[in-house]
């Protein structure tokens, strides 16, 4: 058994931990590019959204380097992303790929026993004992969230690095040499360098940089490919940014969503304008929006791809949290078009308007 | 002393020259006919002949061919056309509250408030309603494309025309033509739909609020400019040099960043004769596989752009 999965920003970082520890034959997937794209677009129904075919280009990818098991998260949620194990399951066949899949769902819609009995056809292939899988587990766990703690670290200091590219320097360097630690404690002591070295970035505090808070579907908002490197883009620019999703919180949500505990701000923030959970990331989406104002960020960039469904609802709100606050708000939505002009324009423009804002005190009152 | 500005859009290259004062001296209209380098050389054959490397203080470039324009001419602002078309506007008229912009491939709605952006929106991915749809009509019921308007307004009815899709308003344009209903009709319902589809599409949720400022090449299209008068209920205007907004944006930007610089990074007029030549080639450095497209002067590279870890480009190398 030769396992892979789907990319999503970091999630490789923890993953490859994970198999390490397990022991297990895995395959990591060539980064998502263009290729992979057109290899996803070229098989998948042409209305389907992004992720989809992005994560279909990475399995073939990762078949063509000799895996035969994907790994993926579900979702029972009212949104596409709920159909995305079938529907691909039946195109690889089709493709004639002879593929086992091992769905995660959260507890709360295929019960805690279903969960173990998946999670453990992960690790038959492990020559470890209960307790040392159990550990591999909790150590993934702990990558996964430091390595968003660096990702997110990074890019908030972006803004007041004294020595503009410092951050992403050494934010990209970090996840370079990870590939490099082959078992969780070298990775854990790796990410954990890379936070000391971050805590003593030389900053400017006499900065004021603007502040951007990135919402939106989750896939897009994580896949650095699926939105352009928006996020490396506002690096440069000089711009703080923050990002709620990430596969840290994701995690975190999942194992929280069935005592119903789990994002209790988001859910309170989002309770005005969009009460109720309508699929996929929509309310956390609405919940970030307003959380980013009352945090005193300078604006949101909403991030989904064409036809989400969820987004699409968000994305009627905003205007009007966005209006009731004074708070602007950019709608990007991503498809398969990877010229950056038009997008980038309108990153820039946004970037114009806030900073003209800032500078403007009568706008402010 | 004058101001370079210039504009490189997907079906305009827009040259214009400013005064102390902010005047337009001289203004050149050009095809960009997917060929930016040409464009901006052909402008510069133009101005060589007139005016001097020495008597330009400030030159910016704006449009979707702002990088590679700046690369050439070495630019000492590039702008995004949003700014620049608000800060154009702004300088002709500081009451303006809302701009409607219509250019060959996007179109846009900019709101601003005491003097600032405070609001924008631009056509997502369709292209619906823009200038190059008209100007694929007008071609195909053999009008000029500057006549267009006239034919809209001669029409006392219009016919309703789809105004979703581009490729779909064609074909109901198609119908309505076989039906029998004559050119003028057809081009006012036209104008309509183009108007709904931008007021639905582009400008939803936004405030339109007077004065509306009317600008980008479609702009010159006099059906377009009633339709929009009619939908609103309000006047709209249209800026003199209406067609010329986003040139003048940039040199206006670039006259600002001189005067705190002090000195411009404007190469002179000498490219016109120069030889240029573009090609393109996949980076093989890293599984991203970055298009990278490398601009050669007299066969001595002068930018690459497309790479994202700036391996070739002149971005931060990291």
């Amino acid at each position: 058994m030769k396992i892979t999965f789907p990319h999503m920003g970091n999630v490789y970082i923890a993953a490859k931990t994970l198999f390490d520890d397990l022991g297990v034959e895995y395959v990591i997937p060539p980064q998502t590019s263009k290729a992979s794209l057109e290899l996803g677009s070229l098989h998948s129904p042409e209305e389907m959204c992004l992720p989809f075919k992005i994560m279909i280009g990475n399995y073939i990818h990762a078949i063509e380097n000799g895996a035969d098991t994907v790994i993926i998260t579900g979702s029972c949620g009212p949104c596409r992303f709920g159909e995305y194990c079938e529907l691909q399951m039946n195109l690889l066949n089709r493709l004639g790929y002879n593929l086992d899949f091992i769905v995660i769902d959260s507890p709360g819609d295929i019960g805690l026993k279903e969960l173990v009995t998946r999670l453990g056809k992960v690790s038959t292939g492990s020559m470890c004992n209960r307790m040392d899988k159990l550990k591999a587990v909790l150590t993934a766990v702990k990558v996964v969230n430091l390595i968003d703690e660096v990702e997110a670290k990074a890019r908030y200091l972006a803004g007041f690095e004294a020595n503009k590219g410092e951050c992403k320097k050494l934010l990209n360097e970090c996840k370079n040499k990870a590939m490099d630690c082959n078992n969780g404690k070298t990775m854990i002591e790796h990410l954990k360098k890379y936070i000391d070295k971050l805590n003593v970035v030389k900053l400017d505090h006499s900065k004021e940089p603007i502040k951007i808070s990135i919402i939106g579907e989750i896939y897009t908002v994580i896949e650095p490919f699926s939105n352009l490197y928006i996020e490396d883009k506002l690096m440069d620019y000089g711009i703080s940014t923050k990002r709620t999703l990430t596969p840290s919180w994701w995690v975190k949500n999942l194992v929280l969503s069935p005592t119903n505990m789990n994002q209790l701000e988001i859910k309170r923030k989002a309770k005005e304008y969009l009460p109720y959970m309508i699929g996929g990331h929509a309310r956390e989406c609405i919940g970030e929006a307003v959380l980013a104002h009352e945090e005193g960020f300078d604006g949101a960039i909403q991030i989904f791809p064409m036809g989400c469904m969820p987004e699409i609802v968000s994305k009627a709100i905003l205007p009007k949290i966005s209006k009731d606050k004074d708070f602007p708000i950019l709608t990007l939505v991503v498809d398969e078009m990877t010229g950056e002009a038009g997008y980038v324009t309108r990153i820039e423009a946004f970037v114009d308007l806030l900073e003209r804002r800032k500078n403007h005190v009568l706008s402010r009152c | 002393m004058y101001y370079l500005g210039v504009d490189v859009g997907s079906v305009s290259t827009d040259l214009v020259l400013l005064n102390e004062d902010k005047q337009v001296i001289e203004k050149l209209y050009l095809r960009t006919k997917g060929k930016p380098i040409a464009a901006i050389q052909e402008g510069f054959r133009v101005l060589k002949n007139k005016y001097d490397k020495s008597e330009i203080k400030a030159a910016g470039t704006t449009g979707s061919g702002r990088q590679i324009a700046s690369t050439l001419i070495g630019a000492d602002a590039v702008k995004n056309e949003i700014t620049a078309h608000a800060v154009a506007a702004l300088d002709t008229d500081s009451e303006v509250r809302t701009i409607i912009e219509i250019g060959g491939q996007d179109s846009k709605i900019i709101v601003l408030k005491n003097r600032i952006v405070t609001d924008f929106a631009m056509n997502t991915v369709c292209a619906a309603g823009t200038g190059s749809f008209l100007d694929r009509q007008a071609e195909r019921l053999e009008i000029p494309i500057e006549d267009f308007g006239e034919y809209a307004l001669k029409a006392n009815t219009s016919v309703r025309i789809a105004g979703r899709c581009a490729v779909f308003a064609e074909s109901d344009m198609i119908h309505k033509q076989q039906l029998g209903y004559n050119e003028g009709e057809i081009i006012r319902g036209l104008c309509e739909a183009l108007v709904r589809n931008y007021l639905n599409n582009v400008a939803k949720g936004k405030e339109i609020q007077d004065k509306v400022f009317f600008q980008g090449g479609v702009a010159a299209n006099k059906g377009m400019k009633s339709a929009f008068e009619e939908a609103l209920g309000i006047k709209v205007a249209i800026p003199e040099h209406y067609n010329m907004m986003g040139a003048i944006g940039a040199a206006i930007i670039a006259k600002e960043k001189v005067e705190k610089a002090g000195r411009t990074s404007f190469k002179g007029f000498d490219l016109a004769e120069s030889i240029f030549l573009s090609t393109s080639f996949e980076c093989e450095g890293c599984s991203n596989g970055c298009e990278v497209v490398k601009i050669q002067e007299n066969e001595s590279v002068i930018g690459c752009f497309g790479d994202r870890c700036g391996k070739w480009g002149n971005k931060l190398a990291v």
